[in-house]
């Protein structure tokens, strides 16, 4: 024993390790292994027995309580006599067992005993509570040991908080059993006695004894507490200023304990009313602060009784009379909550679940729903300490805000359900927080914030036309509001909620325009676009252009007011170092959305022909020079795609896409023709970028983007800029550019029809040298192939491809696949479009391809092959199209008639037969109907019906008819249709 | 108090235990504050490691001897015995694996047997990897145990003092206490991405339209 004496107190934190070297402490615990595992069982047991008899060392009784605990554990120890011997010692250690001994040896004791009784009471040995039950009166060394062990029992065998396994709980259940029908009226007895008796003399220990107690209620006879005796014993011992907080808990423990435990909802009704007459002043304020458990507990229980009776029953309606009538101790619970004793979670729960239970408030629950705002706006608010954080918004600050944001929802939804149930109670709220807000100077951050956000979240509540009319107190608040300036406003929070606010109330100056100037201050002032932080600016500007979209012509008045105080932030926008500096807001949000403002603002036909020409001349002029100036200078010194210069001048081309998205093709070109052509004098400008510096890409992007925009208001007066445009567009055109350079061809093909036929013809054979190499790449494989990223580009170059023929015939210029400088891609691409029509993967893309051929059809064949403008196209559809897509890729088994876009891909197919009978007729049916058909084991009497039904005009009658066919051909091939 | 090779300081100090799971990163959380390179190997710890780490407070130094302790023995090693004398302790649980959680209350069950009544902390780690298994929402064993709680990354180092300052303040029964210098932190290795914070937030939002699970079911008797 010396030697493991001496190995443990080496192996762990005792004196006689610190100065040991790590090899000797390695060695120690070798030491102490070896002992553990390889002695016999009976050895070690006795070993471990005389360590705990003659060691004057703490950590050697603990190593030798583990070691048996771990040895019965494993079932090493298992002879009937070495048991009984453990037994009757560990026994007689824990009644002679003294509470000055260290808790964590009584602990481990307990521990080892539990775990006997686990492996054999009642059946083995009998009497271990009777054993252990601390005679009356109880002194503390006993009474602290047995209820160390009843506690170590709920640990380690009876608490649901512990994942358990089935042997477990079928233990657990026979101890329970057992114990039901031995011994739990003396415990209980006993734990009444030993708080009664030593509340004043052990604290600690009667503490001990009611936490013992509490995990026990739940399966014990409740009555056996909750009685006229043990329950006013209970509230005394919580209540009482002299008791100490640990046993005070224990004791409101108890009585939570009672108030939780299972019962059908009447008895729980009786149960409440049992513990309210034990104490009337359980729903007093004091209450919540000593007991805030108990009262949540109890309020929570209560409401569950009156949601399961109903307030018609006289049972229900006294439960939530009770529930009331603890609400105010509930209410300092939750105001205490950041007291560490208070669980919030749970307080916050039953609030909600008791605001979902009103429907028209009485005004006693009025004043009960104020208290409940105001633990909501306690508990959003943010923590000072990290005020300086959130306005920088570093790393700290953003996990701040996560976690508030994520703390929040829970609080925003009680929020919300307060507002619905009494709106006008929570406008009043509001107001109250916003007058004290305003009149003080030293509102904090963290107070303006929450305020801000909780009239924020109101406005999500209430209507649109509420907001608008200024229904309650919304007259008044939101005038408060936009006039409003806090000294905290420098604050990013505070400026961003309150923007934020501001928009969410914007409808209400649509009736109330006399407000609109605070509305503009708010936004243009320090408060918005104005303000110092760049992030605040920015938001304003993106929610000014929302305010102009929606208040439009009520604005006109302050145009000029309105652009006075723009002036600079225009500027600075397309400034050199500006763009360079703040190039890294690269989001949606870049600033750019106060010229589409301004756009707006002056695209108004409200505004006079005269002041929109003033004004547009005032912004589109210096923009202008400003990029002939940055080419002639970059014609020069060249253009570099990251310098200061080419950002600069894709700031400029951004703002003036931004601004034109005001106008619109009949305000430029119809009623006030001076405006388009400015436009078409600054596109012509944009254009000199484009001459210049074809190859700056992330330019070019900028550029095609306002193209697009300039199509769009300019119309058809835009065409003789295209070509030069295109030109340029070609140069360098990689795969990624070719989808934007085709997106914009698509539009102009859209837009212009035949006009655009001109410039078409152009780049066509361009683009059809490209499409013939790009289209015969497989990108639609399945597989890991096909999900990379060059394949998904080429995917979507053929996809754009495939809109780009199928809007080009459609749009009147099939023509262009017959010019003379496009004829020699004819037969490349026709063999495209009749591969993809048959087999492509992608459904959609056949479809569009028998629509292209459909179309062609008709625009190049009438019923005499004379008139045929392509020599060959009839012979091509017939032996090839008909037989190939018509018949034979609808016959395949992949062709699923059950899907929804092959259905209509189907609806195609049948049209092009219509169409081929309709234009080549007898041609038609001789190839299909006597020779198609036949070579794929149609028979003869369905193709001679296939024959009439093509000949009538019910299309539909057809089709279904077509698909039955089908159908039928295949299941007579059984789906082994060997094709051509 | 007696430490293992670790000279004493003239400071206050205090034994800090660090349980949980094998895996959960325990090992890595007490080394970002210490010289020497994080681990990406996982190794396990065999045993104890004892760290010293010291925080400097607006009311002077403060010394956690950190015991750093193995996840996964369940025999062998003295396991709870290092327990013994803790003055204050880390509860560790890994978010993307519900094991580690679900294995919170037997850690803390063992912790307190042999620690009564020391402030405990409670720890999420690994709330930078992308796919979480234990959302925010869902940890609730704090509550019932009055225990701190909070989510950390070890290799982000976010949050990593939080813990340290909870329990120095509970130590010092101060709750105005704060750290005056920083903590000399290894660079973090991974950074949040911010969408997948938005994708969690959204889904902590249908989490909470949800009604709360009744865990308790099958207690009635």
């Amino acid at each position: 024993m010396d030697d493991l004496e001496k190995a443990i107190l080496l192996a762990s934190d005792s004196p006689a390790a610190a100065g040991a070297s790590p090899a000797i402490r390695e060695e120690a615990l070798a030491f102490c292994a070896r002992a553990r595992d390889e002695s016999p069982p009976s050895s070690l047991l006795r070993l471990c027995l005389s360590g705990l008899a003659s060691s004057p060392h703490a950590h050697v009784h603990f190593w030798c309580l583990q070691s048996l605990h771990d040895a019965l554990l494993r079932r090493r120890i298992a002879l009937p006599d070495d048991l009984a011997l453990l037994r009757s010692s560990l026994l007689s250690l824990a009644s002679s067992s003294n509470a000055a001994s260290p808790p964590f040896l009584r602990n481990k004791l307990a521990q080892l005993l539990s775990l006997l009784v686990r492996l054999d009471y009642p059946h083995v040995y009998p009497s271990y509570f009777l054993d252990l039950l601390p005679p009356s009166p109880p002194h503390s060394g006993p009474t602290d040991m047995f209820a160390r062990v009843l506690i170590s029992i709920d640990d380690d065998l009876l608490s649901q908080d512990y994942p358990r396994t089935a042997d477990e709980t079928a233990d657990a259940g026979r101890v329970k059993d057992a114990m039901r029908a031995q011994c739990v009226p003396q415990i209980a007895r006993h734990w009444h006695d030993a708080a009664g008796s030593l509340r004043a003399l052990d604290p600690p220990t009667a503490a001990m004894a009611l936490d013992a107690a509490r995990r026990c209620i739940s399966w014990i006879d409740v009555a056996l507490v909750a009685n006229d005796v043990f329950v006013p014993l209970l509230f005394d011992i919580a209540l009482s200023p002299g008791t100490a907080a640990p046993l005070a808990a224990a004791a409101a423990g108890c009585l939570s304990a009672v108030a939780a435990k299972r019962m059908d909802a009447r008895a729980k009704v009786a149960l409440l009313r049992s513990l309210l007459s034990a104490q009337q002043g359980l729903g007093s304020p004091d209450s919540g602060l000593k007991m805030a458990t108990l009262v949540t507990t109890y309020a929570a229980e209560a409401l569950e009784c009156y949601r399961k009776l109903g307030p018609g029953d006289a049972d229900g309606a006294a439960a939530l009379e009770m529930l009331e009538q603890v609400l105010p101790a509930v209410f300092s619970a939750a105001e205490s909550a950041y007291d560490d004793d208070v669980d919030s979670g749970s307080v916050l729960d039953f609030l909600a679940g008791y605001v979902s239970t009103m429907k028209a408030p009485s005004e006693k629950q009025l004043g009960h729903l104020g208290r409940i705002l105001e633990v909501v706006r306690q508990q959003m608010l943010y923590d000072p300490v990290y005020r300086g954080h959130l306005d920088v918004l570093d790393k700290i600050g953003k996990d701040e805000e996560d976690l508030m944001a994520e703390q929040r929802k829970d609080l925003v939804a009680l929020f919300r359900n307060i507002c619905k149930v009494a709106p006008a109670a929570t406008q009043q709220f509001i107001k109250g927080l916003l007058v004290t807000a305003l009149s003080s100077a030293e509102a904090t951050v963290e107070d303006v914030e929450v305020t801000l956000t909780l009239f924020y979240r109101l406005g999500e509540i209430v209507g649109e036309e509420e907001i608008r009319t200024g229904t309650g107190l919304l007259g008044e608040l939101v005038p408060m509001l936009l006039s409003a300036r806090f000294p905290c406003h420098t604050h990013r929070l505070v400026a961003l909620v309150y923007l934020e606010t501001v928009t969410r109330y914007i409808k209400f100056m649509q009736e109330n325009v006399q407000y609109v100037p605070h509305l503009l201050a708010a936004f243009l002032d320090e408060r918005g676009i104005h303000h110092q932080n760049s992030i605040v600016s920015r938001r304003a500007g993106y929610l000014f252009m929302k305010a102009v979209k929606l208040l439009k012509a009520k604005l006109v008045p302050y145009l000029d007011t309105i652009l006075q105080t723009l002036e600079d932030v225009l500027g600075q926008f397309t400034a050199m170092d500006w763009a360079n500096k703040e190039a890294k807001f690269s989001s949606s949000e870049d600033g750019s959305q106060i010229f589409e403002a301004v756009g707006l603002l002056i695209g108004i036909e409200e505004l006079s022909p005269e002041k929109q020409v003033q004004c547009l001349t005032a912004l589109l002029n210096p923009l202008c020079h400003q990029i002939e100036s940055l080419v002639v200078g970059a014609k020069t010194q060249g253009l570099e795609e990251s310098s200061p210069r080419a950002m600069s001048l894709q700031q400029i081309v951004v703002a003036l896409n931004m601004l034109t998205k005001g106008f619109n093709e009949r305000l430029v070109m119809v009623s006030r023709p001076t405006i388009g052509v400015m436009f078409k004098k600054t596109l012509d400008v944009v254009l000199q970028i484009l001459v210049s510096f074809p190859n700056v890409k992330p330019l070019r992007s900028k550029v095609i983007s306002f193209l697009h925009r300039m199509i769009e208001i300019l119309g058809i007066s835009v065409l003789p800029c295209i070509p030069v445009a295109l030109r340029q567009l070609l140069v360098d055109n990689e795969a990624k550019d070719m989808v934007e350079f085709l997106v914009l061809i698509n539009q102009i093909i859209c837009k212009f029809n035949s006009s655009a036929s001109g410039i078409l013809e152009d780049v066509f054979p361009t683009i059809a040298s490209h499409l013939s190499v790009i289209l015969s790449q497989d990108a639609f494989s399945t597989g890991p192939a096909g999900n990379t990223e060059e394949m998904r580009e080429l995917q979507e170059l053929q996809r754009t491809l495939y809109t780009f023929l199928h809007g080009m015939v459609t749009h009147d210029l099939s023509m262009i696949l017959l010019a003379p400088t496009c004829t020699q891609y004819l037969e490349t691409i026709m063999q495209l479009l009749l591969y993809t029509s048959c087999s492509h993967k992608d459904i959609l893309l056949r479809k569009a391809c028998v629509q292209i051929f459909i179309r062609l059809i008709k625009d190049w064949c009438t019923t005499s092959k004379a008139d045929d403008k392509l020599p060959g196209f009839r012979v091509f559809m017939i032996e090839k199209f008909a037989t190939g897509c018509c018949l034979y890729s609808v016959l395949d088994k992949s062709f699923n008639l059950r899907d929804a876009n092959t259905l209509v891909l189907f609806g195609e197919i049948v049209m092009a037969q219509k169409i081929m009978y309709e234009r080549f007729g007898e041609d038609f049916v001789v190839n299909f109907v006597a020779k198609g058909l036949p070579e794929a084991h149609c028979p003869p009497d369905l193709a001679e019906q296939y024959y009439q039904k093509l000949q009538g005009n019910d299309t539909k009658a057809f089709r279904s008819f077509y698909q039955s066919l089908i159908e039928k051909i295949r299941q007579q091939q059984n789906g082994s249709l060997v094709f051509r | 108090m007696a430490l293992p090779n670790q000279g004493t300081v003239d400071y206050p100090s205090f034994k800090l235990v660090i349980v949980g799971d094998g895996g959960t990163g325990k090992t890595t959380f007490v080394k970002r504050h210490l010289t020497g390179e994080f681990e990406k190997k996982y190794e396990p710890t065999i045993g104890v490691e004892v760290h010293p780490l010291d925080f400097t407070t607006n009311c002077g130094k403060i010394r956690f001897y950190c015991w750093d302790t193995a996840g996964q023995e369940k025999f062998g090693g003295l396991r709870d015995g290092y327990y013994i004398h803790g003055q204050c302790a880390i509860i560790m649980f890994d978010v993307t694996s519900r094991l580690t959680y679900k294995n919170v209350p037997t850690w803390h069950r063992d912790l307190c047997r042999v620690c009564e009544n020391i402030p405990i902390v409670l720890c999420g780690n690994k709330v930078d990897v992308k796919n979480r298994q234990v959302k925010a929402k869902q940890v609730t064993f704090h509550r019932k145990k009055n225990l701190q709680y909070y989510e950390i990354s070890a290799k982000s180092n976010y949050n990593f003092e939080k813990p340290f300052l909870y329990l120095a303040r509970k130590l010092a029964g101060d709750a105005n206490i704060h750290f005056v210098e920083a903590v000399a932190l290894k660079p973090p290795e991974v950074t949040f991405d911010l969408a997948m914070q938005q994708q969690h937030e959204a889904e902590l939002a249908a989490a909470a339209a949800q009604p709360l699970p009744d865990d308790d079911d099958d207690l009635i008797e």
